[in-house]
């Protein structure tokens, strides 16, 4: 399927003023399987293997939006990038690139937060915790978690695993 | 008429192929074989010779005749697959400039991409004397692993051969395209593709016209010949246990070895067991002719090459998990590859991927129908078809601490491009070097170096505050772009980033001209079988190198073994003394690059390298008070000297923090690494 010359042209136009959302033309609530299918339909009008017949002046705006589309779809598949692509745009919905290992980057530092904790204090006691589980010393691991949970009183990991160790008691 | 061919270059064998009037055609040469040994064979009198043909010339003329090359292909010198290669092959490998790699046969040194253009050229050939008709353009395939200097020398080698090369095309792709062209299946599958010397396996998800590659991964040095190599060695043992004589170090008997194993393993397909003999493989001190005798069976096979087939799994496990599936997820596996004949790996991928393997594609020929297929989207003569690729392997830049930065994710979707924003780390600094990378390590060394290059001529100012924006890019063959720029005078540094042991622009065009064929390729149609026939005999007559190899030829044209034998023999003496001082010659591998070269200096970057270690062996467990201590260091303070470290002599850019508001997260400082002397320029 071609896609004319005066599509390529507009859209290379805008290209930078486009969230990720509205490159691939899906929803901001829409679910990966959307995104997916999205980024077929892009394929189709925009890779550059296809429009053999474009102008060779058109060439570097193709290669632009192709790039653009790929990028788009290796944030919004990834569910960890998308988040924090997300917090970006509503933090400022002009910022609509995000590089791509910044935003794995801190994908994983959020996600390293959630886990361990996202205060000096709630961290220690929760790795004083895992230590304590690991020798095997229930009794002070569940001390330990709960101090870390007077840092982080809301911290869903800490109190799983609180729950956890209550229950087996 | 235009038709755009397919050609799967392999290192064991390669096949052409054309789509064409909504059909698809494996070309078969003038023996009739679809497909062609990517072996090319050098007569002492200059004639050169590819294929099958130039294969069995390995066991009479083993240092003219050139295998494998394409495991060579775009690697350095001093690497550890150039290292292995030399161990095994019995042509000379010799350096050339740049820690290139060089061929040399009798006192003419090829380059890598030069032997592979030969089997491209063959191939351009097989399919012009099919087609009756010239032919200029084509889609090249290469294993989905392969690092950007290995397909840029394929790109290289593909115009030397005086093609055009419309794309390059992975391997796996090109199978589930023909696999799944036309049938109009939503699928997802995984390709296995074990060949020669290089195995891939790609998960993707396939649609009626749109092909997405989920993640790849692969190894660029196993595959069957790695298997011949375990049943070389349990045959050299023996007979080293049994007649004190080591074949290994005799290239004739080595390369008979070579022959006998591939032809054991293959009969293993359809055989319980197979029997080697060779007889007369060598003499002992004495001059009493020696046979090598050795019944194999699938068993034994099994024992001896089971952990190269469950390494093939380890990589699967891989590529499952990046694309974020489970064998449970897949609707089928494709086998790709000569040894996936065997029953031993096709047993183990069933099991594997709990299913019965697709058989409905031929394994030697299903790549370059894909390529063909897609050749002929490409200029319009097919349906199009798109293919939706990812980059193998992560692309990295090269900063403080001999350590590299990754830019791009392996399995990111290519086209791609990303910019990085770096500052210079000294002042007044007038170059950066950006050193870009391609691996899965964190350290600098353990990546492959794919380039460097040197960005100077910005505005003359303190440290911090020139803004550099590094620009990275991945095309859909998977090649790599590099650009530098200042945005605000505009000065701009662009290059392509090429392998420094490469071929040059000019070199390329120089051997362009030497292989150019003196007269125009154009031949009729093969069809009638006296011209196939006669054309065998030209070919075989041609190709036979004068002196003592004529002998043999004779001999063997009059179905003599044993007459054969004795030319063998013969001729294996009157070299041997030659020879022997030959290897002497070769020059010793280098442990390593040089260090003037590609050592990086180690500069500890404590605010950026420490932080983005995730389960680093030493990884610093930071709480807020750290962090916040590290933002509060100024610029000058982390330019001045890293913590507990030398003064960073040798580095010259920093990560620019104009992203740090945007996710609150402190010490990015990470800096490029620069040469010294950079500074002084
Ligand atoms: N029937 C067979 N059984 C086992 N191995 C085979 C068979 N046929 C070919 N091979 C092996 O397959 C390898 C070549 O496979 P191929 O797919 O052609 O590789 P490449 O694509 O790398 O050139 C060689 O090592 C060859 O010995
Ligand atoms: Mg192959």
């Amino acid at each position: 399927m071609a896609t004319a010359t005066a599509e390529i042209r507009a859209l290379a136009a805008i290209l930078d003023e486009l969230d990720y959302y509205r490159v691939l033309e899906v929803d901001v609530r829409a679910p990966v399987s959307e995104i997916r299918a999205a980024y077929h339909r892009a394929g189709r009008r925009f890779h550059p293997d296809g429009h053999r017949d474009l102008a060779p002046d058109l060439r570097p705006d193709l290669t632009r939006i192709a790039k653009r589309v790929t990028e788009a779809y290796s944030v919004l598949r990834d569910p960890r990038r998308r988040r924090v692509y997300d917090q970006q745009l509503t933090a400022n919905a002009e910022r609509v690139r995000m590089p791509l290992a910044d935003a794995s980057a801190e994908a994983d530092r959020q996600s390293r937060e959630r886990r361990e904790g996202r205060t000096p204090n709630g961290r220690r006691y929760f790795m004083l915790a895992q230590a304590d589980l690991a020798r095997g010393d229930r009794v002070a691991a569940e001390r330990n978690l709960r101090t870390a949970l007077t840092f982080e009183p809301d911290n869903a990991n800490f109190k799983e695993l609180l729950a956890g160790l209550r229950g087996k008691r | 008429m235009a038709s755009a061919i397919g050609i799967d270059l392999g290192t064991s064998n390669s096949c052409v192929a054309i789509a064409r009037r909504g059909r698809v055609e494996v070309l078969a040469n003038r023996w009739d074989e679809p497909i062609t040994a990517s072996v090319v064979h050098f007569a002492a009198g200059g004639e050169v010779a590819v294929g099958n043909q130039a294969k069995t010339q390995a066991i009479h003329d083993p240092d003219r005749t050139v295998t494998a090359a394409k495991r060579l292909m775009g690697r350095y010198f001093f690497s550890e697959e150039v290292k292995k290669a030399k161990a095994i092959c019995s042509y000379k490998i010799v350096e050339g400039p740049n820690h290139s790699v060089r061929v040399k046969v009798g006192d003419q040194a090829y380059a890598v991409p030069e032997i592979s253009a030969l089997v491209l050229r063959e191939m351009k050939e097989v399919a012009e004397q099919r087609l009756g008709h010239p032919v200029t353009q084509a889609v090249i395939t290469v294993p989905a692993y392969f690092n950007d200097n290995q397909r840029q020398a394929t790109r290289d080698a593909g115009r030397i051969a005086g093609l055009e090369v419309l794309r390059l095309l992975n391997e796996p792709t090109a199978a589930a395209l023909a696999y799944g062209f036309g049938k109009g299946l939503t699928q997802r599958v995984a390709v296995y593709d074990l060949g020669g010397g290089t195995f891939d396996i790609s998960i993707l998800e396939i649609g009626s016209d749109v092909f997405e590659v989920l993640s790849t991964c692969g190894d660029t040095y196993l595959g069957g010949e790695d298997f011949d190599d375990r049943v070389i060695d349990l045959l050299a043992e023996r007979f080293q246990a049994q007649h004190k004589v080591n074949l290994r170090k005799d290239r004739f008997a080595l390369e008979r070895l070579k022959a006998a194993a591939e032809t054991a393993k293959k009969a293993l397909s359809m055989d319980e067991a197979a029997t080697i003999r060779i007889e007369n493989v060598v003499q002992d001190a004495a001059g009493t002719p020696l046979h090598l005798e050795h019944t194999l069976s699938r068993s034994e096979f099994a024992a001896l090459v089971g952990d190269l087939v469950q390494r093939t799994f380890k990589v699967c496990d891989e590529a499952l998990q990046q694309a974020n599936l489970t064998v449970r997820d897949l609707d089928g596996v494709i086998l790709v590859g000569g040894p996936t004949r065997l029953p031993l790996v096709h047993d183990a991928v069933a099991q594997y991927f709990q299913r019965e393997p697709k058989t409905d594609v031929d394994p030697d020929q299903v790549v370059a129908m894909g390529a063909a297929i897609h050749a002929a989207a490409l200029v319009g003569e097919e349906q199009e078809t798109h293919l939706l690729d990812v980059t193998p392997l992560s692309l990295r830049i090269g900063v403080a601490g001999g350590l590299a930065e990754t830019i791009i994710e392996r399995n990111t979707p290519v086209p791609i491009e990303q910019t990085s924003v770096f500052t210079t780390f000294k002042d007044f600094q007038q170059s950066v070097r950006i050193r870009v990378y391609q691996g899965e390590s964190r350290r600098a060394d353990e990546n492959e170096l794919l380039g460097e290059f040197e960005f100077s001529g910005f505005k003359n100012a303190r440290r911090g505050e020139v803004r550099i924006e590094v620009t990275f890019e991945i095309d859909t063959d998977g090649i790599v772009n590099v650009t530098a720029r200042e945005p605000e005078t505009g000065q701009a540094a662009s290059t392509r980033i090429h392998l420094s042991s490469g071929l040059s622009e000019d070199e390329i065009k120089s051997l362009i001209d030497r292989h150019q064929p003196s007269a125009p390729p154009v031949v009729p149609p093969l069809s009638a079988a006296a011209a196939l026939v006669e054309s065998v005999v030209e070919r075989a007559e041609a190709s036979a190198p004068p002196t003592a190899t004529n002998e043999v030829a004779d001999a063997a044209s009059a179905g003599d073994a044993s007459e054969e034998e004795a030319a063998l023999q013969a001729m294996a003496a009157a070299e041997a003394e030659f020879d022997a001082a030959d290897f002497e010659r070769d020059p010793a591998p280098l442990d390593g690059p040089a260090d003037a070269e590609f050592d990086l200096d180690l500069t500890t970057d404590v605010s950026g390298g420490s932080l983005d270690t995730p389960g680093g062996a030493g990884e610093i467990e930071l709480d807020e008070a750290d962090l916040d201590s590290l933002a509060a260091l100024s610029a000058d303070e982390v330019a001045g000297g890293p913590v507990g470290d030398e003064p960073a002599e040798g580095t010259t850019m920093r990560r620019s923090r104009s992203d740090d508001e945007m996710f609150g997260a402190p010490g990015s400082d990470l800096s490029i690494f620069g040469d010294a002397e950079d500074d002084e320029i």
